[in-house]
Order: C-alpha cells, then structure tokens, then sequence
C-alpha cells in the first residue's frame, strides 16, 4: 500500500508548484544534461566569460584609451559599414536567386541550388585566396574595373566582396522556405483585384518576405562582423584605411596586448548584439499582423 | 451580364479535369457548380476567372471573348476558398486595393475611395472593423471582408469558390441567408462552387451538377431533384433507393409489379431510382402484388424511416410517424409496398 | 497544381529574364569564378608542379594536421549533439529556450575571439598559464589549442540538425519501448538512433567541413609553427604570403575539392532523406 502511494506521488508531481522538468518514463535525462551543460560550459561559456572578465579588470579611462585610438575606431567603422553592404547586397540578391529557385523551372536547378550553400561549406582562407586573385588589377574580374581605376582587391570594395561572399546562402535560405509556402491565391487575388505583377510584388509579396529577409540580413551581418579568414587576404590590411576589427584583434594578441585585444573584443560583440536585438524588434513589428493570420 | 462557357477542355498532364464543357450562366442569375471533389467544378470556375487557361474553347463574359485577356483586365471578382485576404493590410486597405491599383487616370480620388470602401463595408455590416487586421476576425468576417474587396472592383461577375467551405455549420447557415439577400440586393451575375448539396439548392437560382470533368445536368434545385438527367445526379442528390428492372415494350418489371417509362423502342435491363417518400406502405392483407419485412424503423422527428428487406434488396422509406402508427406495423412485420413513381436509366 | 500553370502568377518576360540573369551572374561572380580560379590557378604551371607542390613535407603534415584536428573534434560534437538532442528532445524543463540559444552561441562569436578565449585562459599570461607551464603541458600553440578551438567553432552543427527533429519525433516510440522493458542503451540503439541517423550524418558532414576548413579561430591559437601546428587552412596561408602561389592554389584546391564533395553528399542527403531532413534545412 505505501509502495502504491509513493509510485502515485512520483506520477503526479504537485502541480502547483510546476516542478524543474515534466516527469517523463524515459531515461538518461539526468547525464545527458549534465554533459551537455559542462561541455558547453567548459568550450564555450567560461572561456567566453575569461574574455569578459579580462575586459571587465581595465579601469574605464584606459578602456577609453584603447577605442578611441583612431585606428580602431576606422577599423569599427569599416567593419560595421562593410558588413551592412554586403548583407544589403546580399538581402537583394538572396531574395532574387530564392525567387528564381522557387518560382522558374530549368536544367540545372539542382546544381545552381547546392551552389549557394558553397560559402558555408568552402574554407574561408581558400575564398580569402581565390577572391583576391579573382580582383586583383590582373584578376578576371578586376581586370575590368582596374582601366576604369577602381580598386577592387586590396581596398575597402574587396572587402565587401568578401564578405558578400560568406553571407550569401543566409538570405536565400531564410526566404526560400518562405516563398515556397508562400498562399499562390494572394498573388491571384490581387491580379483579379486589377494589380499588375510589379504592384503585386511590391504590396503584396515583398510585405510577407520582408520579415525572412531581414532574419537573413541579420545572419549574413552577423557573420559578416566577424569574419577574419576570407577579408584578410583581399582587405590590404592597411591601419586605418583596409582594417577590420578581427584582425585588429589578432594584431594586440600578437604584440600580447591581450587586454587591449580582450577590450576590443568585447566591444564588437557588445556592439553586434545590439544590433541584432534591434533588427529583432524591427522583425517583429513587420511580421505582426502575418503571425496571427 | 452574361457569362458562356463554350466547349472547354483543360487536362493536368494525364488527368482530365474539364471535358468539352458549356455552360451558359444568365444575367442576374445565381448558379451553383456542385459535384463531388475532383469534378472538375474548381477548375472551370478558375477557367471563368482566367485564373487557369483552357487547352481549348472559350469564355464569352457579355458576348466579350475574354480568352486572351488578362486576369485583371477582366474585372471578375473572384472569392477564394481560403479568403486570401492581405494580412498585412487592414480591412479597409484590402477592400481598397482593387481601387489604389487602377491607372492614375482611373483611380479615384482618396475621397471617393473612402466612401465606396465605407459603402461596402456597410453593406457587408463591417463598419466597426475597418481599422483591423484580418488576423483579429472570425471566418466569417473575413469571408465578408472578401465578399466586399471583390465587389469594389464593381465586377461584371461574381465568382466564389466553396464560399463557406472553412466555416463552421451554424455560420454556414447564417451566412449563406445574407448572401442571398445580398445577391438579391445588388444583383450581379454569380456562379459559385460547392460540394454541399444543400447549400446549393437553398442558394441558386439552377445548379449546373458536375461529375468527372463533365456537366451531367443544368437546372432548378426542384427540377434536378424531381427530374434528375442522369443516374450520377440521382445518386448524388438527395437520397435515392436504386432497384434493378427489366424494361420491355415501355414497361419496367421489378420482379413482382411493373411502371410505365417513356423507353418505348427499348428492351433490356435498367436501373430504377425511387426516392424514400415515393414508397408507399400498407399493412399486407394477402393479395398484394409486392411484399417486403420491416427490418427497423426509425423515429425522425415527425416522419420515421422504414428500412425494409425486399426480396434480395434493401429500401429505404420515409412515411409520416401518424401514418405508421394507424397501420400499426412493427419491426418484423410483413408489409405491402407500393412505388409511386421511379426514375428509370438504360444499362445497370 | 503547378505554378507556372496559373497564368496570374506568371511574371513578365523582361523580369524572368532579368531575375534569371542577375540570378545566374550573381552565382557566377561570387561562387564559381573563385572556384575555377582555384582550379586554374592551382594548375597554372601544369599538372606535375601541383603534385610537387603537394608533395611538400610541410603540406603534408598540414594535412596530417587537419585530420588529427577533425577526427577528435568531430566526434566530440557528435557525441555533444546526441546528448544535448536527448536532453533538448525528448524531456520538458524549465529553462530550456535559453539553453537552447547558448548552444547557437559559437555562431555570432567571430572566429578571432573563439580562438582568443583559449589564449587568455590557457595562454602564459591566462588563468592557467602558469600552472601549465611548471608541469610542462602545452594547449595554446599545440595541438589541444587547436582542438580546443575548433571545437568551439564547430560546436553546434550537430545538436542544431537533431534537436528539431528529435522534438518533432516526440516520444511515444521510445516510451513503448520503455514499457516492453527496453532499457536506455536499448532505446538509444534500437529507436532513437536509426529514426535520426540522416540528420546525424548531416550534421556530422557540416561539422567536419568547418572543422577542417576552420581558419581564424585556429590562427590564433596556432602559433604558425611550420610542419608542428599547421592545418591546411594556416598552410594556404603562410604559401600565399611567400608568394608560392601555385603551391597555395594547389593547396586550396584539397579544401575546395572537400567542400564540394560535402556540397555534393549534402545534396544528396536532401535530395534522398528530404521529409526527415526538411525540419533542419536553413
């Protein structure tokens, strides 16, 4: 009779008070979390808190001293403006090579279709390499522009490149799934009501994809702000003018610096989450009225 | 204004969805397309709107061929199952959308617009909800909402289809009421799609009955109910008892009593439909022509159905509850049937 | 019904052609021009200078490297995403959502700060810095750094690809074994795994091509010891900077050819498996 009282006790956890986990007949829960939570602790968290808390010994003034330096500041500069380029480039391009996947039917889809996910699977250092010969004055590509005496490779216009590159599956990959669930009677109601394809477009279908897009944009911007491997080898690395944060950080850990590299580090993530938080809200004010329907 | 179908066909690949299909739809007229799914009534709706083309024939809306137009050069107001409503407009800019995407020199100005908007929705009883989302309306709401963002548009036809699909019974009903007032109210030429049977002969005005890509029938609810064309429409409308006959010199022989049909010139078997009130019962007293058991009777409200085994089949019979209550039958009871009338097809 | 039946939903002649091409060139520019200049460049001095170039002593522990790197930090992860799958997957807890976001974390960390970290713990000016060196063990510029770090770079491709999916599966299949008496290896082994298996494979073959192809986090971490502490990726590096270009292009060419095998088996996995793989495609 106890026996019977306890298994029910056991059963039915008090459900007032809703306890750390739903009871479950399953087992494995206890080491499975358990390991889970200390490897993530041991590989990420705490080595991220050292980052924090080297940061975090630095008196404000000689924290001040390390931003303001000019240098750093063009590299923030740089990176930030560089990274939202390349993710609005990319938002335009994602969203027109997601249309033409989704929408249009032609030999070679499939291939065209594994291709864009190349960026996520090729090494950095390999695009960092052939992009810049790609741009360089007697690159294929850069050949071009050089008579018309832009700069591609080795300038600030390679690193947008660059980081087009990296961040170009994220736009296609967010809005594709989208579109393809995308209600085909929209776009027909809005014909029937007299709308021609562009206003359609524009009213119509930009409105739903515009929340994906953004998520898109702020995946390939994040990726973008730390990117180092593909930007360093087509940047030019020239202090002040061709550098990004990263590798201004790998340069204070070179000359052991490791506060000044930790202060810097901080402040790009710091700066980042933030604007990602805000790209968050931003999301969800424009996707509102399409989450409930 | 007039809507003509002339000898549509349209296939997906293998599939034959519309099968040399004509139809004629009258000005004024409110007609339904009802069969079961996969007869191809969607698609000739979406045909009509030049949502869909056909492989061949044509759509004459007012005399006009419109196979080469545009959807939305056609001014066809189109009602979708689903709604389709913009979620990312309010009522108010989904009703005024037909009219801010006209040219410049036919749109109308922002005064006008708002007062046409004002009108439908008034006419749709959605006043108070002009500034919501469709996200934040019930089914039927939204069902309305569409119902007024077609008619902005002042359409030459209304199409809708499966108007009532996504709503629930009680709303059903209610709805499909105000439609036909509605319909009455302002009088365009409609045709909408339904698989509800009962929908279609409380709504329209003739029912165009649909069955594998092609029409087996146009007309009245009552007629298509007391005259059905084909064996499909007497199986699919309503509930018919279906009876093997043989057919000679005009006359059809059910085993032990006969029927006069209108097949003089043929000979062979046939199928019979008898609708459960065209049986008539008596108490058996020995010298009837056909005779059957009661398997069971069920009370429905003020008429009963008899389930009665006849020979190897089986029918189906209503009669008032006061009449079988006078013959005093009961479940096991022989009993004397009698067919009033039967509905007789070539073939089995 | 198909879409390009629906003559209102057809766009214009000029605009298929204009998304087509820009599409197309878009591609074209960014993913295969750098891929056949790789190809090009690797061969520009014929074939049997590429193989000279990869022959190099130093290329080839390189080689050695990326493998050794891969093979442990792989399965670790592996075995990393199949228990935080069972935790996340198959039981409710408080708190989940925001571990679940602390798994994704390693994405929005750039790789300098993920192999920074482990400098400024196990470096000599780091938490344990000189602890290490009085018993005469090396992380940071050896090979544990580079482990080390490529983990953390690599860290959520696998839990990423099976938490969704373990979640959707949900847990009446392993709840009846429960109850026929299966114990939790058995569970594991007989249900759990082979409802998952392509999922794991997936991620498993996205998590071995970062690793390999890991470039920043390990740089930092490395030292640049030639022949000691060099990945292939540090290895294109260091030929690129000494203007060895055929020698750099030839080793690219590896890791490109890599990436496009993992490319094509990844395809493959989508084009096979897609209803088991479809939760988890990006």
């Amino acid at each position: 009779m106890t026996a019977m009282t306890a298994t029910a006790v056991k059963a039915t956890p008090d459900a007032a008070q809703p306890p750390f986990r739903r009871w479950s007949v399953l087992p494995g829960f206890g080491p499975a979390l358990g390991f889970t939570l200390a490897y993530l602790s041991l590989i990420v968290l705490i080595p991220l808190a050292a980052l924090f808390l080297k940061a975090a010994q630095m008196d404000w003034a000689s924290i001040w001293g390390v931003l303001a330096n000019p240098r750093v500041f063009a590299a923030f500069r740089l990176t930030f403006l560089a990274s939202a380029i390349a993710a609005a480039i990319n938002c335009i391009f994602g969203l027109v090579i997601a249309w033409l996947l989704v929408r249009y039917r032609f030999w070679g889809r499939r291939i065209v279709d594994a291709l864009v996910d190349l960026p996520f699977a090729l090494p950095t250092a390999v695009a960092g390499v052939s992009l810049s010969a790609l741009m360089a004055k007697n690159g294929w590509v850069g050949s071009f522009f050089a008579p018309l005496g832009i700069d591609i490779a080795y300038a600030p216009p390679g690193i947008v490149v660059a980081l087009i590159f990296v961040g170009l599956p994220f736009v296609v990959r967010t809005v594709q799934p989208v579109l393809q669930d995308f209600e085909p009677e929209l776009e027909e109601a809005a014909a029937t009501l007299g709308a021609d394809r562009w206003v359609t477009f524009i009213r119509i279908t930009l409105p739903a994809l515009a929340p994906a897009m953004l998520t898109g944009f702020a995946l390939a911007f994040a990726r973008a702000i730390g990117e180092y491997g593909s930007v360093i080898f087509i940047a030019g690395n020239r202090p002040g003018l061709t550098e990004i944060v990263p590798l201004l950080i790998v340069i204070k850990l070179e000359e052991f610096d490791y506060r000044g590299a930790a202060v810097i580090a901080v402040a790009s993530l710091l700066i980042s989450f933030a604007l990602l938080i805000m790209i968050n809200i931003l999301q969800r004010r424009l996707g509102r009225h399409h989450d409930r329907g | 204004m007039t809507i003509e179908v002339r000898n549509v066909c349209k296939s997906f690949g293998a599939y034959q969805a519309l099968d040399n299909v004509s139809l004629t739809v009258a000005d004024g007229e409110l007609m339904a397309l009802l069969g079961p799914s996969g007869s191809g009534k969607t698609t000739l709706l979406r045909i009509i709107a030049g949502l869909d083309q056909p492989d061949s024939g044509e759509v004459l809306i007012h005399g006009q061929d419109l196979s080469k137009q545009a959807v939305r050069d056609r001014r066809v107001g189109f009602v979708f199952q689903h709604y389709s409503l913009f979620k990312n407009m309010s009522v108010f800019e989904n009703v005024a959308f037909g009219l801010r995407v006209r040219p410049r020199q036919q749109r109308p100005s922002d005064a006008e617009i708002k007062r046409r908007v004002d009108e439908l929705l008034g006419l749709v009883q959605l006043d108070p909800f002009a500034a919501r989302y469709p996200a934040q309306l019930s089914g039927g709401q939204r069902q309305r909402v569409a119902l007024a963002r077609a008619l902005a548009i002042e359409p030459k036809v209304l199409l809708l289809d499966e108007p009532f699909g996504a709503l629930d019974a009680r709303v059903r009903k209610e709805l499909r009421r105000w439609v036909r007032k509605l319909h009455k109210e302002i009088n365009v030429t409609s045709v909408f799609v339904t698989h509800d049977q009962e929908e279609a002969l409380e709504l329209a005005d003739r029912i165009a009955i649909m069955n594998l890509g092609e029409i087996e029938q146009v007309a009245t609810p009552s007629e298509a109910y007391d005259r059905p064309a084909t064996q499909f429409v007497s199986e699919f409308l309503g509930f018919a008892n279906r009876l093997t006959c043989h057919v000679e010199n005009g006359i059809a022989r059910f085993g032990d009593f006969s029927l006069p049909t209108e097949f003089d010139n043929y000979a062979g078997d046939a199928v019979a439909y008898v609708r459960p009130h065209e049986i008539g019962l008596n108490r058996a007293n020995g010298h009837d022509i056909a005779r059957a058991t009661i398997d069971s009777i069920v009370a429905l409200g003020p008429t009963a159905r008899v389930d009665l085994a006849y020979g190897e089949q089986r029918l189906e019979v209503l009669v008032d509850r006061e009449r079988l209550t006078e013959l005093g039958l009961v479940v096991g009871d022989p009993c004397a049937i009698t067919i009033t009338r039967a509905h007789v097809f070539r073939g089995t | 019904m198909d879409r390009r039946d629906r003559p209102a939903l057809r766009d214009p002649r000029w605009a298929r052609g204009a998304i087509f091409v820009g599409g197309i060139g878009f591609l074209v520019l960014f993913v295969v021009l750098p891929l056949a200049t790789v190809a090009v460049e690797a061969f520009a001095k014929g074939f049997e200078l590429y193989l000279h170039a990869l022959n190099d002593p130093d290329t080839i522990s390189a080689i050695q490297m990326t493998l050794t790197v891969a093979a442990i930090a792989v399965p670790l992860n592996c075995i990393f995403g199949v228990a935080a799958a069972w935790a996340f997957g198959k039981f409710e807890f408080r708190g989940k959502t925001i571990l679940l976001s602390l798994i994704d974390l390693p994405f929005s960390v750039s790789p300098v700060i993920a192999g920074m970290v482990f400098l400024l713990v196990f470096g000599l000016q780091g938490w344990f810095g000189g602890w290490l060196r009085e018993h005469h063990i090396k992380i940071v510029f050896a090979l544990p750094g580079l482990v080390l770090a490529t983990i953390f770079v690599t860290l959520p491709f696998v839990a990423r690809e099976l938490i969704p999916l373990m979640q959707e599966q949900g847990t009446e299949e392993e709840e009846a074994a429960r109850m026929l008496g299966a114990g939790g290896f058995r569970i594991f082994w007989s249900i759990t795994l082979p409802n998952i298996k392509w999922a794991l494979l997936y991620g498993v073959l996205l998590c071995n091509a970062r690793a390999m192809g890991e470039f920043g986090a390990v740089s930092v971490v490395s030292g640049h010891i030639r022949g000691l502490t060099n990945t292939l990726p540090l290895q294109v590096d260091i030929l690129y900077n000494e203007y060895n270009m055929v020698a750099a292009f030839a080793t690219a060419s590896l890791l490109a050819g890599l990436a496009l095998i993992t490319l094509a088996a990844k395809s493959f996995l989508e084009w096979r498996y897609a209803d088991q793989l479809a939760l988890t495609r990006r």
